[in-house]
């Protein structure tokens, strides 16, 4: 058992606690003179707290836990990309025609068929965009299907 | 009898057929949320909250409907635990244990039945205690100075983690990382920007909702793809109700057991509905004694987690309507509702805003008859969406998750974030960092800071003022407790736990 994931983990926290406690430390003293409770005050017990909890997860780290590697790793990958590029494209390509490919590429990926997972994709889209527009009157952005 | 006016007063909100209808709603999602896999109920609960706002409804609608999704997602963990052996949440665990083998015996219909007239009994009897208590609690929390609050702030993080929680300190860094997230933005006090960057969308502070639904529906997207567990179940029936009224009698005393258990265990801090249906089971099972056949089949055990699940979710209801202070996840996603309708959760809210707390109170009553109504018949259509499997599901989750989030500000910087939240969820999760303190961080860090002002204001910047008044001092005992009992106590019940549910001759 190794326990590499917690302490890296602590390491990080650690960076973090003291970057986070240090630029608390920084700001300019507040117009009407300093407080006992100033707006550094709760930030610097917070990293006071954190460095304590991230060493303590360095020196008792707990065994790790199970990493995807090879392909799992690689399909975590491509479902983030495929969330990211869903944001991105949302409003240029439109809400139907977006969600049809996130929604499709996602359950294709997880095992679905290809035609059946893009079905389900364009059925979702246009039920949630007639639902959203007319139902509710929410407008989503219909994006390059705008007739006008 | 007060309170029975104002309970009066609140079925007269709940019961408007606009309010009533999304009560409906609410309960028909709620048990879809709990028996479908991979969405638990904060995970569930969260979701709907956006398309609450964008809905635009007014707050005691929005939050009737919400605590009736989260009623109905305690009905509908135990359909999957009891056909499928899968606990549909974690606290219908137990109840996999005499549900599946009645059901390997042709009984399927039955334990479905029983077990969802024991949740309602679990679910009265717990709103009853509610009602009863929270009144008492409420005006008690008056007497609270900031002090005492920032004292109970602490006990709430500290317990968080629960008495079977694995490592406490892991729910400390987790709770301060919460709060750490809430401190961005401009300082209420006294106008300073921390931590923006100078990026104009970090001014406001980070948006708790956005956190909350990245953290749990993006990170259970990608828990999904990581396991592959993609592929549908197999299909399951149900048969034929075979049910006496005579058998449904001899269950009651087990029903009102587990009931008040449940309850109690929900109030508490750091017990919560899975250890709630846990002490019912284990109690029923040494009250019965030999006559039973428990782990084979027996209907009391059914009857005894379910009561005592739904007991401990209104139970759970208590601390935090009273005192802003929720004691689990998916009452911390109802408290972020809360927060997000401008309405100060706490003992003020009994007076405030006493339309709201007694409508979601008298909405949880119905609500439940609700449930008992739509569980009986429906039962075979919830059985058939649990064969949907989660390669269609989850996706389209994800999308709803987007769309409302996007709804709320029409902009897509927010949808960059909250992909970001799930994938530090995931993360987080994989190293065993529990996401509810940090939730609970989120909500309840600007509280903190306020009220440890307010204290510093008071003494005059004397710092013993936090632990000087004997509630005080209470309270932060109770903390420390709350981080040391883990250590001692908590493997011992883990063992039990694990043990009984190896005892039962079917789980594999």
């Amino acid at each position: 058992m190794t326990s590499f994931g917690d302490r890296i983990l602590g390491l990080g926290l650690l960076v973090l606690a003291v970057a986070y406690g240090w630029a608390a430390q920084q700001w300019p003293e507040p117009f009407g003179g300093a407080e006992s409770v100033g707006p550094e005050t709760f930030p610097t017990i917070l990293s006071v707290v954190l460095v304590a909890g991230s060493l303590y997860l360095m020196i008792k780290p707990d065994p790790d836990a199970q990493w995807p590697i090879g392909k799992s790793a690689l399909e975590l990958v491509v479902s983030v990309v495929v969330l990211i590029v869903y944001a991105l494209l949302l409003e240029p390509l439109g809400f139907i025609i977006a969600t049809t490919l996130a929604v499709g590429t996602l359950s294709w990926r997880m095992g679905a068929a290809p035609k059946r997972a893009f079905l389900t994709g364009l059925i979702s889209a246009v039920v949630v965009f007639v639902l959203f527009n007319y139902g509710l009157s929410l407008s989503l952005p219909l994006g390059v299907l705008e007739v006008n | 009898m007060e309170t029975l006016g104002f309970l009066m007063e609140g079925f007269a909100v709940a019961l408007t057929p606009y309010n009533l209808m999304f009560a409906l709603f609410g309960a028909f999602v709620g048990t879809l949320i709990g028996c479908l896999p991979g969405l638990g109920p904060a995970n569930g609960v969260a979701i709907l909250i956006p398309l609450a706002f964008t809905l635009g409804l007014p707050p005691e609608t929005a939050m009737i409907l919400l605590t009736a999704v989260y009623a109905g997602a305690m009905y509908g963990g135990r359909i999957s635990s009891i056909l499928l052996n899968i606990p549909g949440d974690e606290p219908a665990m137990m109840t996999c244990l005499d549900g599946y083998p009645m059901a390997q015996k042709g009984r399927a219909a039955d334990a479905l039945a029983v077990s969802a007239i024991a949740s309602f009994a679990g679910g009265l009897i717990g709103t009853i205690g509610l009602i009863m208590l929270a009144p008492v609690l409420a005006k008690f929390a008056l007497t609270f100075g900031p002090a005492e609050y920032f004292a109970l702030f602490l006990l709430a993080f500290a317990t968080l983690g629960g008495i079977t929680g694995k490592n406490p300190m892991k729910t400390v860094i987790a709770a301060t990382l919460g709060i750490m997230i809430s401190t961005v933005g401009i300082d209420i006090s006294t106008g300073t920007q921390r931590y923006t960057f100078g990026v104009l969308e970090l001014y406001e502070g980070i948006d708790f909702i956005l956190a909350i639904v990245g953290l749990f529906a993006i990170s259970e997207l990608l828990f999904f793809v990581e396991h592959r567990m993609g592929g549908g179940r197999e299909k399951m029936t149900v048969g034929k109700l075979s049910l006496s009224l005579k058998e449904l009698v001899t269950t009651i005393p087990t029903q009102l057991r587990g009931g008040v258990l449940g309850f109690i265990s929900g109030v508490l801090p750091g017990a919560g509905a899975s250890l709630g249906s846990f002490i019912s089971y284990t109690l029923e099972k040494q009250v019965v004694g030999k006559k039973g056949t428990f782990g084979e089949g027996d209907i009391r055990g059914v009857v005894a987690p379910e009561a005592g699940n739904n007991g401990a979710s209104s139970g759970a209801l208590v601390p935090m309507l009273t005192l802003g202070v929720p004691g689990s996840g998916t009452t911390a996603v109802l408290l972020a509702m809360l927060i997000s309708l401008n309405i100060t959760p706490g003992p003020l809210m009994f007076t405030q805003n006493a339309d709201i707390v007694w409508g979601v109170i008298a909405a949880l009553l119905i609500g439940n008859v609700l449930l008992l109504v739509l569980n009986i018949p429906l039962v075979g259509f919830f059985v058939k969406l649990l064969s949907v499997p989660p390669m269609y599901l989850l996706p389209i989750v994800t999308m709803v998750a987007f769309v409302g989030i996007y709804s709320i500000s029409h902009s897509t910087f927010d949808l960059y974030f909250m992909v970001a939240f799930g994938v530090a969820g995931y993360f987080l999760r994989k190293l065993e960092i529990p996401l509810v303190p940090i939730i609970l961080g989120l909500l309840l860090g600007p509280e903190m800071e306020k009220n440890l002002g307010h204290a510093m204001v008071l003494s005059d910047g004397d710092w013993s003022i936090l632990w000087a008044s004997p509630l005080a001092m209470g309270l932060w005992i109770v903390a420390g407790l709350g981080l040391v009992l883990p250590y001692l106590i908590g493997p011992l019940l883990r063992r039990r736990m694990n043990a009984a549910m190896k005892e039962s001759p079917v789980s594999d």
